[in-house]
Formats: structure tokens, C-alpha cells, sequence
């Protein structure tokens, strides 16, 4: 029987890397991350992790460093926070088009200016367009859990791609909870070694990445293209053989709270929606119908997945804890991608959405009946009034 | 049929992608290192003289064997043999000036060989 | 943790022209300019270093130039690196390696691995990069191809730029007349003063071929990082005729705008010291790209080479921080 303790984001992340036996590890400070490295340094100076520890020089070195570990055959495992997240952002796409199935742990912040140690999301998902996997976990446990399965999915020889393990800073990377760690005989089942595609080798040799033609660009991009159509697959699969060896269930996709009746539903990411679900069983009780739909991947963007799971739904809050300035709504991130996901449905929801928890913030139960209060009201009026509401301002 | 599957039938889907094969591109733009030399990008058409020897002058110091960046003289100790080898000549002429010996190595035009002044049926 | 037994590569100094390996790890078949320094400088460190070797190529020309349309001139390993991070790219590497050594995955000998930079990816965009890897003392071998410009973008100042020299950066104009108003860099400089894992700093030219191959072979026989400064005239930029290339080389060496030089234990040792060196107007008439210079600018550069000769002649030894024999 495992053992249940307590335990914040980041230990659990790094945990998840020891068990994953990692073996390539590129660190490098920056809050609210830092704590996982410092977990794994412990693990590898104790010699409870066999891997090579490398202080980069820098995030972008720590990207770069994994890059040439995993082209080199070993599982190599990274993370930042922020501005730092933003300063890899060169690797990104040579990863991905390579084709290195590393991880990197992201514990988000809020981007600079100024400096602000409080989580919002923009830090990852404003590397969504280089072609990495990449989701989000709401607690410690699934941190973990997450850490595992990422590995599972990118490494697997239909897809071979990196992929990003988000978490909220300092709602999920400070704050313990309870977690289960997976005995050594499940995480072998679970996870393969990692089986490199044509790596760096003196018996094989090999050229990583030549100059191409334009005539040659449109292909490779079309490769990476057909890989994400096989992706879904592949988490489902994942999703499913996790279960039947570590006993937590998850819908692969979209987490579905109370969503098969609901009039109304938040839709939402990461931390907060703990929140939510617990304002969704106070809304319940007072008589509203509403659900919650939370977004376990963003990169491959559950499109059809999030369609059926809101189709039914006359009203959608989107939660959004990211910015992005100038965009279609004025708004955050996510709802761009889920009114794209809804459009096609015969009977679409009005969908809006509120700008919460920036910098940092505590979303409050209040601010959910607030949010709902909103929902409520469009629904009586059969119109969005606006695409975006400002909590508190 | 999943409820999945009846509201995908509903939506549009994803398409498929299929690219001819005539433009298929390697796996990761990852390529098997080449063997002896690299065909797959000529360069004797660059050249408008080539480097000509003559044995009798030549000592076999092998300057001109260590200054050229493509690789066209060969020497075999063995045999103590010499040669030039034109599949990748540039017509650099770097080899002609690093020649220690007067007259051992001269530039000769293009059009005085048969088969000179290479053409290509594509350029690469 | 032990010390890694990194079973070295038994790579012999090369006596003599004629003991050259035979074998070629960097195949004819790239376009490259016809006479162009970097690639004969490639060609003899892929033949100095052997098979057993793994290259990085950050962007460059050595990257452009060789790898073209998805073919490479390559017979060992090599993988693409940004320009800006080939020291890091390459440290990943060393590590991989390593630890499929300590599982058993990879026997026999550790690779060469061989990052060829240019000047603009050693010491200016790849500075930070190149710096972590001689810090962290992977085993490495950091070559800086030196052809003093960004050259595959079409000529522009880097900071190994000659004073005075015309880069489309730096024209020579009314207001500026010199073109580029800046002294280059000092990269070995660089490396040996300021990271203590450095193994072996070595600079030397195209025009030395027996004397690089040599450095390459000693550099690889270390256990930790090394650094090579090599001077690879470029007709294209230096605007000369492209069959004087290693001639362009030479010149460098005989007027003291280039010395070949090794460190090693905090020791230097200096080869092909000229007796009497030449003016360097002997070594810039020939480029075009100082074309424009007038005798003021002439000897503001004469002026720096006679500083910098002034330490051939007196070489200082420098302690490392630590001393490289205790480092495991």
C-alpha cells in the first residue's frame, strides 16, 4: 500500500522526475520553481538519483543543455518560472522539430515588468505556437502524476516531443498536500526507458538538423502537424494505463465537475480551479445549475473533447489567469481557443470571460458568485454583453 | 457510438495530412552521416582551371595534400602516389600556391580537358 | 561519486605530413567558398580527431555552408546548435555520455566532443554559453574558428574584427574613416583567466596544419575543457585572391598580428616567433578590406601589435585559481 504524505508542488515534481529516473538534470534559479532543483540536488548528492547535475548558466543554457542530453540518448529534465520561462524562448522550436522528448517542470509567474513572484500563465502559454506538449496540473498530486505521464506521452515513438508540466506558482509549488508516490514496480510498468530515435552515436553516425531548402520547410512542418492528429490517442492510452496501475483516474482531457446538468459552467486552469469546485457545491446547494470544465492540456488543445463537454452548457466563464494584450477579446488566452472549439456546435454557448487571479491573486469564493451571477444574467438575456469582465476593476 | 464519437461526426474534423512522396523529409530532420564524400552537392562545376602536377618536379611534400578544404588530393604512403581526385575541385588554386616546388603543380584551364567545365544536369 | 574514467582515445602526435591519418571525417561535397579557411581548418580537425568523435556546429558558415539541404559533410556524428549555444548544447552531450557510461549503455571510449564556433559564437552571442562549459569542466573541446566577422550573414563586425576593417557594419565613411573603431577581443585571454577547470588554451592557424592537428590531439587528450583559437583567413570577407588563404595566415604570424601559442599548467610556450616581425602594413595591403586606411590608422595598429608582440617575448606564467593537476 503507498504511502500517503504531505508535500508541496515542487517536491512532488521533483519526485516524479526521480522516479522517472532522470538523467540528465540542467538547473538554474528562479522563483517560484527553484524548489524542485533543490529537491533533486538532495536526491542526486545522497545518491538517491543516479544523473548528472548541471548548473546552467541560464535558462536558455538549460534548455539548450537538455537539448544536447536528449540528442545524446538520455532522459533529461528541466524547469523555470517567468521572465525565465520567456528567456528560453529560442530553444523551444529546435527541440520540438528535433524531436527530443525532454520535460521541463514550469511553476508559473507572472512575466516582467515589474518584478512580481505571484502566478498567472502567460509565462507557458506564450510558448504554445513552438509545437512542445504542454498542461496543467491543480494539485501537488497531479504534479506528480503529471510528470509521469508526460514522460510516458512524449517519449513514445508516435509522438517524440517535448513537453511542458505546468503548475501555479506558490498555490501548488509552496503549498503541501497530500500525495501518493508511486511504488518503483508501478512506475516501471508505467514508464519505458526512453527509447531514442537515431541519437547522436559513434556507431551510428548521424547529422541532427542540416540547412534545408523553402521547398523542404512546408514537410517538416506538415510532420509535426501529423504528429499532434496522433497525440490524443496517445494520452488517452496514457490517461487510461495510469489509472489501471496507480488507481487515480483522469479524464485524459477536460476534468468534468458537475457539468452533465449545468445551465452554466467556469471554465478553467490549473490552481484556482479548487476554488471552483468548491463554489460550484456552494452554487449547487443555493440552486444554480453550473458546472466546472477543467483544461488539462493546452497543447494538443482538446478541441472536440471540449465541444461535447460544454456543447450542452448555456453559458461558459472562461477563467483566465493569463494575459494577452491587444488579442481578439481583450483579454486572457484561453477563451480565443474555446470559442474556437465551440463555434461549430448547432446550439453554441455565449461564452465570456474573467480576468482573475493576476499577479498572483486568490481567486475568492465570492468572486465565483460573482462570475456566476454573470453567467446567470446572460443566459436570462440570451446575449454575451461583453467578452471580457475585469475582476475588480 | 461514444458520445464523443457522434458530436466529432457533428464537427468539423481535424483532416488528414498527406505529404507526396516526393517530398517526404527525414524524421526529426535527422540524416545518416554520408560515406566518402557528400554527392549530394557537387561542386566541380564551380571550377574554371584545375591544378595539373608534374610528377618529375614533384617531392612529395604535401603541402598541397594539407591546404585543401575539399579534400582532392589523396596521397597513399604505401605507394608514395599522389593524385588528384576532380569529383569536388573548386578550382581554388590553393593548393597550386601552397606548392613548395616551382612548376610541380600549375593551373590549367577548364576547356584544354576533355569532359572539362563540368556541367550539372540539376544544381543540387 | 569516483572520478569518471573517461578511457581516452589513444591519439598519438602526428610526426610528420606523410603520418597523417588517411582517413577524412569531413567529407568534399559542402559549399563552401572556394578556398575558404574555416573548411580546410575543419577538415584538419576532423582528421585529427578521428571517428570516434561527436561535432556540434552552432549557425554559422561552417554550419550554412557545409550543411546543405539536408545533407552534410559529416562522417562522424554532429548536431545543429543555435549560435548561441554550442557550449551548452555540447555540455548536454558530455553528460549524456557520461551517465550511459556509469549504466553500462555506452562502452568503450568517451567521444571527442568537438564544438567548431565561429568568432561571433565564441565570444560574442555564444560568450555565455562557451564560459558555463569551461566553468562546469566538461570534457570539451571548444574550437573558435576565427575568420574575424560575422561572415555567413555576409560580412558584418564581430568582435574579433580587426581595427580598421571595412565590415558592411563598419563602412568606412566621412564620419568614420577607419570603418571599425574597435579593438577585438582577447579569447584565449578570456578562457585562461577566468576559469580554473580550463584544461589547455591553444591558438594556431590553417597555414600550421601538422602544428593544429597536434593541438587538436593534445586538447582532447585532457580530462576537462579545452579552447582553441584558430586563425582561418576568409577571401571572401578579407577581401584577398582565395588561393591565399593560408598565405593570409602566415602573414599573420609574421607581423605579429597573430601568435600561436599554447597554455597548459599555467605555462605558455610560443611557436613560429618570427626573428624580426614584418611591419603589419606587409599583412593588410593584400585585404581589401583595409583598402581604405590611411598611414594615421596604419600605425594605431602597428602600435597595438608592438604592445601585444611585447608579451611573446616576455611570456608571464599565470597560476590557475586551482591547480588544473587536482582537479579530478
Amino acid at each position: 500500500m503507498a504511502k500517503e504524505s504531505m508535500m508541496t508542488g515542487c517536491r512532488a515534481a521533483a519526485e516524479g522526475a526521480k522516479a522517472a529516473e532522470v538523467e540528465v538534470i540542467c538547473s538554474f534559479p528562479i522563483r517560484p520553481y527553484t524548489a524542485i532543483m533543490m529537491e533533486l540536488a538532495k536526491m542526486v548528492a545522497n545518491g538517491e538519483l543516479n544523473a548528472e547535475f548541471i548548473h546552467g548558466e541560464g535558462e536558455h543554457a538549460q534548455l539548450s543543455v537538455i537539448l544536447g542530453a536528449s540528442a545524446a540518448g538520455a532522459r533529461a529534465y528541466t524547469g523555470s518560472s517567468g521572465v525565465g520561462v520567456t528567456y528560453a524562448m529560442e530553444v523551444y522550436s529546435p527541440m520540438a522539430g528535433g524531436r527530443y522528448p525532454a520535460q521541463m517542470a514550469i511553476a508559473d509567474r507572472t512575466l516582467d515588468p515589474p518584478g512580481d513572484f505571484g502566478s498567472e500563465h502567460t509565462d507557458a502559454m506564450s510558448t504554445r505556437d513552438q509545437g512542445w506538449l504542454l498542461g496543467w496540473a491543480c494539485s501537488p498530486q497531479e504534479a506528480y502524476d503529471n510528470t509521469l505521464i508526460a514522460y510516458r506521452v512524449g517519449e513514445d515513438r508516435r509522438v517524440m516531443l517535448p513537453q511542458m508540466v505546468c503548475q501555479d506558482g506558490y498555490f501548488i509549488s509552496h503549498i503541501p498536500d497530500t500525495v501518493t508516490l508511486g511504488e518503483r514496480s508501478q512506475v516501471k510498468e508505467f514508464l519505458p526507458p526512453y527509447n531514442p530515435i537515431n541519437h547522436l552515436s559513434l556507431t551510428n553516425p548521424v547529422s541532427h538538423g542540416p540547412q534545408i531548402r523553402p521547398d523542404q520547410g512546408a514537410p517538416m512542418d506538415a510532420m509535426r502537424a501529423q504528429t499532434f492528429l496522433e497525440v490524443p490517442k496517445v494520452i488517452e492510452e496514457a490517461t487510461a494505463d495510469f489509472a489501471r496501475i496507480f488507481g487515480r483516474k483522469y479524464d485524459p482531457f477536460v476534468e468534468q465537475y458537475r457539468l452533465d446538468d449545468a445551465d452554466i459552467a467556469f471554465f478553467i486552469m490549473g490552481a484556482h480551479s479548487n476554488t471552483a469546485r468548491a463554489a460550484v457545491d456552494k452554487l449547487r446547494k443555493e440552486g444554480v445549475k453550473v458546472g466546472m470544465a477543467r483544461l488539462r492540456w493546452v497543447r494538443p488543445w482538446p478541441t472536440h473533447q471540449l465541444a461535447e463537454a460544454l456543447g450542452h452548457v448555456k453559458a461558459v466563464g472562461v477563467i483566465e489567469t493569463s494575459t494577452s494584450y491587444g488579442g481578439a477579446m481583450r483579454g486572457g488566452n484561453l477563451i480565443h481557443e474555446l470559442r474556437a472549439s465551440l463555434y461549430d456546435l448547432d446550439d453554441r454557448p455565449l461564452v465570456t470571460s474573467f480576468m482573475s487571479g493576476l499577479g498572483g491573486e486568490t481567486i475568492w469564493p465570492a468572486d465565483f458568485d460573482y462570475m456566476a451571477g454573470v453567467l446567470t444574467g446572460m443566459v436570462k438575456e440570451k446575449r454575451t454583453d461583453r467578452y471580457v469582465y475585469w475582476l475588480g476593476m | 457510438m461514444s458520445k464523443e464519437d457522434k458530436m466529432a461526426k457533428r464537427l468539423p474534423g481535424y483532416g488528414t495530412i498527406d505529404i507526396p512522396e516526393d517530398r517526404v523529409v527525414p524524421f526529426g530532420a535527422v540524416t545518416p552521416a554520408p560515406v566518402g564524400t557528400q554527392k549530394l552537392f557537387q561542386t566541380s562545376n564551380w571550377r574554371v582551371v584545375r591544378p595539373v602536377k608534374d610528377d618529375e618536379k614533384c617531392t612529395r611534400c604535401l603541402q598541397c595534400y594539407l591546404a585543401c578544404p575539399d579534400a582532392c588530393w589523396t596521397y597513399k604512403e604505401e605507394t608514395d602516389s599522389l593524385e588528384w581526385v576532380g569529383d569536388f575541385c573548386k578550382g581554388c588554386q590553393v593548393c597550386i600556391q601552397a606548392c613548395s616546388v616551382d612548376g610541380a603543380l600549375v593551373a590549367a584551364p577548364e576547356l584544354d580537358f576533355e569532359g572539362g567545365v563540368v556541367r550539372l544536369e540539376k544544381p543540387f | 561519486m569516483p572520478a569518471f574514467d573517461y578511457k581516452f582515445q589513444q591519439l598519438e602526435p602526428i610526426r610528420s605530413f606523410k603520418k597523417v591519418p588517411e582517413a577524412e571525417q569531413y567529407l568534399p561535397g559542402h559549399r563552401t567558398c572556394a578556398g575558404c579557411g574555416p573548411a580546410l581548418n575543419y577538415r584538419l580537425v576532423a582528421k585529427a580527431a578521428g571517428k570516434d568523435t561527436i561535432f556540434i556546429g552552432p549557425t554559422g558558415c561552417m554550419y550554412v555552408a557545409n550543411a546543405s539541404y539536408l545533407c552534410t559533410p559529416y562522417a562522424v556524428s554532429w548536431i545543429h546548435a543555435q549560435i548561441t549555444n554550442a557550449g551548452a548544447v555540447a555540455s548536454g552531450i558530455e553528460a549524456a555520455f557520461k551517465i550511459a557510461a556509469r549504466k553500462g549503455r555506452h562502452t568503450g571510449p568517451f567521444p571527442n566532443i568537438i564544438v567548431m564556433a565561429g568568432d561571433g559564437g565564441s565570444v560574442d552571442i555564444g560568450l555565455q554559453a562557451m564560459s558555463g562549459m569551461m566553468y562546469r569542466g566538461h570534457k570539451v573541446l571548444f574550437i573558435c574558428y576565427d575568420n574575424e566577422s560575422y561572415a555567413n550573414t555576409g560580412i558584418q563586425v564581430s568582435p574579433m574584427t580587426p581595427y580598421g576593417a571595412a565590415t558592411t557594419f563598419t563602412p568606412p565613411g566621412k564620419e568614420i574613416p577607419e570603418g571599425n573603431t574597435l579593438f577585438p577581443k582577447n579569447a584565449p585571454q578570456l578562457v585562461i583567466g577566468g576559469h580554473p577547470a580550463v584544461k589547455y588554451v591553444a591558438t594556431t592557424t590553417i597555414a600550421h596544419p601538422l602544428d593544429l592537428m597536434n593541438k587538436v590531439r593534445k586538447a582532447l587528450s585532457k580530462p576537462g575543457p579545452t579552447f582553441l583559437h584558430i586563425l582561418c583567413p576568409c577571401p571572401k570577407g578579407w577581401l584577398f585572391d582565395e588561393k591565399m588563404t593560408p598565405d593570409m595566415a602566415k602573414l599573420a604570424v609574421e607581423t605579429g598580428m597573430w601568435s600561436n601559442y599554447e597554455w597548459e599548467d599555467g605555462v605558455y610556450k610560443y611557436t613560429n616567433v618570427p626573428k624580426k616581425y614584418k611591419p603589419v602594413s606587409d599583412y593588410m595591403k593584400p585585404q581589401g578590406r583595409f583598402a581604405h586606411l590611411k598611414p594615421e590608422h596604419i600605425a594605431k595598429m602597428q602600435a597595438f601589435v608592438d604592445e601585444k608582440i611585447k608579451q611573446v617575448q616576455r611570456p608571464i606564467p599565470v597560476a590557475a585559481a586551482v591547480p588544473s593537476k587536482q582537479i579530478a
